[in-house]
């Protein structure tokens, strides 16, 4: 005798199906879109060129660099002080301690803090009252305050994941509490701090609002940090509203932003797995 | 083992830090050293890319001058100029009474037309309808002689000199627009309307004049029975055109007047055409 699946169940195997389907669908759009009108401007010349006629034409080379620089200013900023900033919530302020309480609260705010907001203080606080003007220096500092919320607290979630037993098997071996982070918690809690990573990044590289008012619209080729740059977000925003005729060249640069995003991820994942391995620890 | 990774990003960081300090930003010189130094531009999202494109040819022509264009609105521009943020502003629209304390200068000039979609019967609305209709007071197509549906109005955002130019023109009191989809860019407008049969809106002539020629399903509604074109804006008949304008807290000297100079001259005027801009008449 045949088993037969009972109807209410195939309906709901088919709903969970199709939801699943319909998200993955989104996203499979949005990527063909961007592929299907973006891919026959780039090639190498896109990539090596300077834009001319307002972006019409030419390519995004000092665009590209420009985005890599204020990332890397951002992420040298905030991995030092988010890791740091999570080590001392998760692993040495009581859970209830004042400090610890008031340190989680400001961060949940910030999170949610609007990227705009986080321009216009950028603005005030590092262009004007700092004095660096527009530079990639003040965009990258302000994609640093942004990013540091998420990356210390998807940081201290993986500190939350590693098992007590760790810190107590290290203590009772007699090892630093230096040391036992070092070697044994802050591999444990890697793929926290790969999470953050991830999520600020993706939302670094993707920032429009904040960068306009910080790092600025120029899109000459940087040579220091002080200079303003344009990032590809940016680039693609000013193509794709202010610019008659830019569609074509914003959709080449959508199609590398989004390319440069899939790489940097794999890359963090892979980065993340290795350091974890290189440590004493193999799970 | 330990520092694999982590130690070439202190180093980084280290070295960063190390080379910002030693490096002070540069402020712009205005001294005697003419031609040296930097400009910084702030304002207008419409001028912006214009202003960046004569820049780069100034560049090019200056090899000890960097021109830093930024974007942000007209109003910043005003802003920026006036606090000395910025050495130059851009503006897309006349100066208002109480700006007059600054100097103003006319790079190019830009027409607003009105828009429909193309598969809008109506040929051409009267001033007063559009005051109507963007007042709400007529809120579909028939009307206006057009077929029965209901109007989209869209407008631009608060504070855009395009908005503040339209209302100026209509003598409308912006509180009074009521509007169904509120835009920011010209670009955006186009691609509401044209994606939009029942949408109405304005915007830039150049850059409307392009899309209509360039696949985007609008249509330039005439205004007072003036086409709109870029032809019009040029001899001046057009009514609802506006300046572009550079302006500067105090008259300008060295590479501020070299750069303005520059900016309203003969040899620009292919760069004002090819950014859909109608050149200042000299």
């Amino acid at each position: 005798m045949k088993y037969k699946t009972p109807y209410p169940e195939l309906l709901s195997t088919a709903i969970i199906w199709a939801i699943a389907a319909s998200v993955t669908g989104a996203l499979l759009w949005l990527l063909s879109d961007v592929f299907w009108h973006g891919m026959s401007q780039v090639n190498w010349e896109f990539l090596t060129q300077s834009p001319s006629n307002a972006g019409r034409e030419g390519g995004i080379a000092p665009i590209i660099v420009s985005t890599a620089l204020i990332v890397g200013v951002c992420l040298v900023v905030s991995i030092p002080l988010g890791v740091g900033t999570a080590v001392l919530i998760a692993e040495f302020a009581a859970n209830k301690s004042i400090l610890g309480r008031l340190v989680r609260l400001s961060l949940d705010v910030l999170a949610g803090v609007p990227s705009i907001v986080f321009g216009l203080f950028g603005n005030a606080f590092f262009c004007k009252t700092l004095g660096m003007g527009f530079s990639i220096l003040s965009g990258g500092l302000t994609l640093a305050c942004m990013v540091l919320p998420i990356l210390i607290r998807s940081t201290q979630e993986g500190f939350r994941a590693v098992p007590d037993d760790y810190r107590r098997s290290a203590a009772a071996l007699g090892v630093s509490r230096i040391a036992t982070l070092w070697e044994l918690l802050l591999p444990a809690a890697m793929p926290g701090v790969a999470v953050g990573l991830l999520l600020g990044l993706g939302r670094a590289i993707a920032e429009t609002a904040a960068l306009i008012f910080t790092s600025g619209y120029v899109d000459r080729m940087p040579e220091s940090l002080w200079d303003s740059g344009r990032s590809l977000s940016v680039h693609i925003y000013d193509l794709a509203m202010n610019v008659s005729g830019g569609e074509a060249n914003a959709y080449a640069s959508a199609l590398v932003l989004v390319s440069f995003l899939v790489l940097i991820n794999s890359a963090i994942s892979w980065l993340a797995q290795r350091f974890r391995q290189s440590k004493i620890l193999v799970v | 083992m330990k520092s694999r990774i982590f130690t070439p990003l202190f180093i980084g960081f280290a070295a960063s830090l190390v080379q910002s300090c030693s490096k002070p930003p540069e402020a712009a010189t205005k001294s005697a050293d003419q031609l040296q130094g930097k400009l910084v531009l702030t304002g207008s999202s419409t001028v912006a890319p214009l202003a960046a494109e004569i820049a780069k040819l100034y560049e090019a022509e200056h090899s000890g001058v960097r021109i830093d264009v930024q974007s942000g609105g007209s109003s910043r521009g005003i802003a920026d100029a006036r606090q000395g943020v910025a050495d130059v502003g851009m503006v897309s629209r006349s100066l208002k009474d109480n700006e007059k304390d600054l100097q103003t200068f006319t790079i190019a000039k830009d027409g607003i037309s009105i828009i429909v979609n193309n598969a809008n019967p109506i040929k051409r609305l009267t001033d007063k309808q559009i005051v109507d209709i963007y007042t709400d007071k007529i809120n579909n197509w028939k009307q206006v002689g057009g077929i029965d549906a209901p109007i989209t109005v869209v407008n631009k955002a608060e504070g855009r000199s395009t908005l503040e130019l339209f209302a100026e023109h209509f003598k409308i009191d912006t509180k009074n627009i009521k509007a169904d989809v509120v835009i920011g860019d010209n670009e955006q407008g186009i691609k509401t309307v044209g994606g939009n049969p029942n949408a109405v809106g304005y915007v830039s002539i150049g850059s409307g004049e392009y899309a209509a020629t360039h696949q985007t399903p609008i249509k330039l509604l005439p205004v007072e029975g003036i086409a709109a074109s870029i032809t019009n804006v040029t001899n001046g008949t057009f009514p609802i055109s506006r300046p572009l304008n550079l302006v500067t807290k105090t008259t300008p000297t060295g590479l501020q007047k070299d750069f303005i100079d520059f900016a309203r001259s003969q040899q620009v005027q292919d760069i004002v055409k090819e950014q859909y801009f109608v050149p200042a008449a000299q």
